[in-house]
């Protein structure tokens, strides 16, 4: 038998698994070449460290952690549901989440520049004396608080209509009084018994606020007919 | 349901390890498996208990790592459990788990390999007791595997399991450590009967030619 038959039943030989014919051909071998006997021991003692290796330390039980994880499966599928991949439970759950992602996206773009439009609109001056706002749902009218010459001043005056636009400021106070229509002539002291008048500012969301007010004064003076 | 005192399953543990059969009527492995079967969370402990010191211990020498052992072996332990309504008992509980833990080992490997910074089993990774009980038996004749400790020889031994092809590995480690039949390790791995002997024969040359080439490169 050659080196090379022999060393390719040496595996075999050693677990005593060949034929009786073939062990004894390869023993007879072993017998008379050094090299063969070489290398069947260092297999046999190859064979024999792996057999030697110690036992891995065991220092935790496996089973408590085991019992631990399937008692917190078994809690119901509150828990299991948050371990669960989302993707292969539900194959279509992100393909499905991208037109509410793209609606919801659309809404806060929209609310947000809606809510920044309102800001700025505020903070330009809305409601403030260079720009009055007129008395609406939202707009409470400013309400007379102290009354200035006014009235005197209109006893003193001829028939004639006036058409004005006072504008009552933040504080209450008249800051702006415009004739639109009328004897600007005799208006004239009028509209600085006007300027006097003192309000109680009107108010948009609690904030006080510049109100625009239009009033139509008509003065005629009525004769009683002598009978 | 009786109890298990952990001497019976230090006992029944060794004749895993020694590839007896165990009979016994509390600790009958059909008997057990029927209990499992049945959602026994007592005897399915019992189960795990039996069998943890050999899954992990084919683990960490399959991975080369003992954390990693010890986390595949908590999840081999979940397949068990899971499947462990489809066991037929056509081979043994104890192929039936060494299969699942050989395919895990496989499958993790994969992952494993990519982070792995050259870690593995080292000395004190061993139990102590062992540590100073090998220790002590250091021989010093024979042939150069004898002229280094025990503990040396296993570290050794260890690192020229890992530099194996993995189905080499195992095929060794089922044989030699763990002492299957060439039919139970047909079962475990799923190869005939013909192959698990020429794949044998491979793996042994290729660990001795390790081993050898080691040794002759430690002394130059």
């Amino acid at each position: 038998v050659s080196c090379r038959a022999t060393r390719a039943r040496l595996s075999a030989y050693l677990d005593r698994d060949l034929p009786p014919l073939e062990a004894q051909r390869v023993a007879a071998h072993l017998a008379g070449c050094a090299g063969c006997v070489g290398r069947f021991r260092s297999l046999q003692r190859a064979v024999e460290l792996l057999g030697e290796l110690p036992l891995v330390e065991n220092s935790e039980s496996i089973a408590s952690r085991v019992l631990d994880r399937l008692e917190l499966e078994s809690r119901g599928p509150g828990l299991a549901l948050l371990f669960r991949p989302i993707g292969s439970a539900r194959p279509l759950i992100l393909p499905s989440l991208i037109p509410a992602a793209l609606v919801l996206v659309t809404i806060l773009v929209g609310a947000l520049a809606l809510d920044h439009k309102g800001t700025s609109a505020w903070e330009r001056g809305w409601g403030t004396e260079a720009d009055p706002v007129f008395p609406s749902g939202g707009v409470s009218a400013p309400r007379i608080r102290e009354r200035g010459p006014a009235d005197d001043v209109l006893a003193g005056m001829g028939e004639g209509t006036l058409f004005l636009e006072t504008v009552v400021a933040r504080d209450g106070s008249v800051s702006n009084v415009t004739l639109l229509a009328g004897d600007s002539r005799t208006a004239l002291p009028l509209l600085e018994a006007l300027r006097k008048d003192r309000f109680e500012p009107g108010r948009f969301a609690g904030r006080p606020v510049a109100v625009s007010v239009y009033r139509l004064i008509s003065r005629m003076d009525v004769w009683a007919r002598i009978t | 349901v009786s109890k298990v005192t952990p001497i019976e399953v230090a006992m029944a543990e060794m004749a895993l390890r020694s590839g007896e059969v165990l009979v016994s009527a509390s600790t009958s492995e059909r008997g057990l498996v029927e209990l499992c079967q049945r959602g026994d969370a007592q005897a399915f402990a019992r189960l795990v208990a039996l069998h943890e010191g050999m899954v992990l211990n084919l683990a960490a020498r399959l991975l080369g790592d003992l954390e990693e052992a010890r986390d595949l072996s908590q999840d081999v332990f979940l397949q068990v459990y899971r499947t462990l309504g489809g066991f037929e008992g056509r081979s043994s509980l104890k192929t039936w788990i060494y299969r699942i833990v050989v395919n895990q080992c496989r499958n993790r490997r994969r992952f494993f390999r990519r982070r792995r910074k050259d870690r593995s089993l080292t000395l004190d990774e061993l139990k102590p007791k062992d540590a100073a009980k090998l220790a002590t038996e250091e021989a010093h004749e024979g042939s150069p595997f004898e002229q280094v400790s025990r503990i040396e020889r296993a570290e050794r031994v260890q690192k020229a399991l890992l530099q194996l092809s993995f189905e080499h590995r195992a095929i060794l480690l089922l044989r030699e450590v763990e002492a299957l039949s060439c039919e139970q390790i047909s079962a475990a791995l799923a190869i005939p009967g013909g192959t698990v002997k020429s794949r044998l024969a491979r793996a042994r040359e290729s660990l001795r030619r390790i081993l050898v080439s080691g040794l002759e490169g430690g002394r130059a």
